[in-house]
């Protein structure tokens, strides 16, 4: 139990030391215009897209109780979240509307170098590594996304406050980056039940410890290439 | 794209014969004209655990890989197998294995201690290989064993309903009491029809159409050698 809870408090340092990294600080402190705002939106909706392949894959390798719980997971994701009456895709098609975006401007999206890259990478540890360093790899995105763990907000709050602060609209609008802030908390909550059954030795958690620092190095990648690219948009 | 539509009906065709061929190879032929026993009966029946749990490994990966809509079609596939109707008070197809064990006198241990066949280990590999190529081919090679065990599909009989048949006539247990094979006897019809369904949309291309055809090929291959395999496990069984 010690060696779980010693585990997670590992995983928390991780998530919040995100917000610090130089890369995370660029993309928040950089000034939010709608042009800016509609990028970010259409490319969320890529990352969710990149969520769902990781997912499947760590599905695909998890014991069957891990598997089970992967799929309940997904439900909302894919599916049909009860919060928002509609799957996270849809959602942010529809989040888009508020900021004058169409579902072509989602379908016909083109994935920049730097995301591709990152895309990739988030790929490769979900299908080619241990199945607990990939099933870690993809919670700690919604881990760093848990307003409960990360002081000061996850990742969906300080965004859905920047459209808030500095376009002027209501976070409440903003549905997709609203429901994430309560989502993200129940999934990674969830998903971090397993830890507790699957990291029994030091190796096992040195598997989750290694896919958290690969994710958060790809994350950190991934944010300073939204940033990179946002600058860019007058 | 009237070019697409009657290449996908050959495709469908071509799908449909090579399901139904596989009866016809020695591996299938050997398994199927087995004499069961009860100690047969176990082991078989714990070595389809596997399977499908196999099955769950290599659909969870065509998930990962397949377009969104694609995704949410295999994710509602996975409700059936891997944890069940629960609105119609159906069980996961894991738990239902388990339980038809329990005919043959099998505990829910017998299933843990028992280890995997070589040859079975080694064909899930092959699966899981499969699985992670490209999407179409992927979907074809793990839907394909779904339209092997269709009996609309398949004349004279699924894989399922052949071996319920046989466990029914030289163990006497009736399929109703088979409730795995009973169950998959129903589902594979349902499930047989995904592949077309996803055809539809995404192989409207000669190229599209040979990854999926590729894809079965390959499958139903690895279906053979392991169908081989345990009709080795049975002989070496008296």
């Amino acid at each position: 139990m010690d060696l779980v809870k010693n585990l997670c408090g590992q995983l928390d340092q991780m998530v919040n030391n995100q917000f610090d990294s130089v890369e995370f600080k660029a993309l928040l402190d950089l000034p939010l215009t709608l042009e800016r705002g509609r990028f970010y939106v259409v490319q969320n909706a890529l990352y969710t897209s990149n969520r769902r392949d990781c997912w499947g894959y760590v599905q695909g390798a998890a014991p069957l109780d891990v598997k089970r719980v992967i799929w309940e997971h997904e439900s909302d994701e894919l599916i049909n979240d009860p919060r928002a009456g509609m799957d996270h895709y849809n959602l942010t098609v529809k989040q888009g509307e508020v900021i004058g975006l169409k579902r072509e401007d989602f379908d016909n999206a083109q994935v920049p170098a730097m995301v591709h890259a990152c895309f990739h990478a988030w790929h490769h540890i979900a299908m080619r590594s241990h199945w607990l360093t990939a099933y870690t790899a993809s919670h700690m995105l919604e881990r760093r996304n848990n307003g409960k763990i990360v002081k000061g907000g996850g990742m969906s709050y300080r965004v859905g406050k920047k459209f808030e602060n500095e376009l002027g609209i209501n976070l409440k609008r903003m549905i997709s980056l609203d429901v994430h802030v309560v989502a993200d908390m129940e999934h990674s909550e969830n998903i971090s039940e397993m830890f507790e059954k699957y990291a029994k030795t030091p190796e096992d958690c040195e598997r989750v410890l290694e896919g958290a620092r690969e994710s958060m190095a790809i994350d950190r990648a991934y944010r300073g290439a939204l940033g990179f690219y946002m600058e860019r948009i007058n | 794209m009237a070019a697409g539509a009657i290449g996908l009906e050959n495709m469908w065709r071509e799908l449909v014969r090579l399901c139904n061929e596989q009866f016809e190879s020695r591996p299938f032929t050997r398994l199927l004209n087995s004499k069961i026993t009860k100690l047969r009966a176990q082991h078989y029946s714990i070595q389809m655990a596997y399977y499908v749990q196999n099955r769950r490994d290599c659909w969870g990966y065509v998930q990962g890989s397949a377009p969104l809509p694609v995704k949410q079609i295999v994710w509602r596939h996975e409700e059936d197998e891997l944890v069940g109707r629960k609105a119609q008070g159906k069980v996961d197809h894991i738990t239902l294995a388990i339980k038809e064990g329990e005919v043959f006198g099998l505990s829910a241990e017998a299933f843990e201690k028992t280890a995997r066949l070589d040859g079975g280990e080694v064909c899930f590999s092959a699966w899981i290989h499969l699985a992670q190529k490209s999407w179409l081919e992927a979907i074809a090679a793990s839907a394909i064993l779904e339209m092997r065990n269709s009996g609309e599909l398949v004349e004279g009989g699924s894989l399922s309903r052949r071996i319920a048949a046989i466990f029914e006539r030289d163990l006497g247990i009736p399929m109703k009491k088979q409730v795995n094979n009973a169950e998959h006897v129903v589902m594979d019809v349902e499930h047989a029809h995904l592949l077309m369904q996803v055809a539809k949309r995404y192989a409207t291309t000669p190229s599209a159409q040979e990854a999926i055809l590729c894809g079965a090929r390959e499958s139903l291959m690895i279906d053979r050698v392991y169908r081989g395999h345990l009709a080795d496990m049975l002989e070496s069984l008296d």
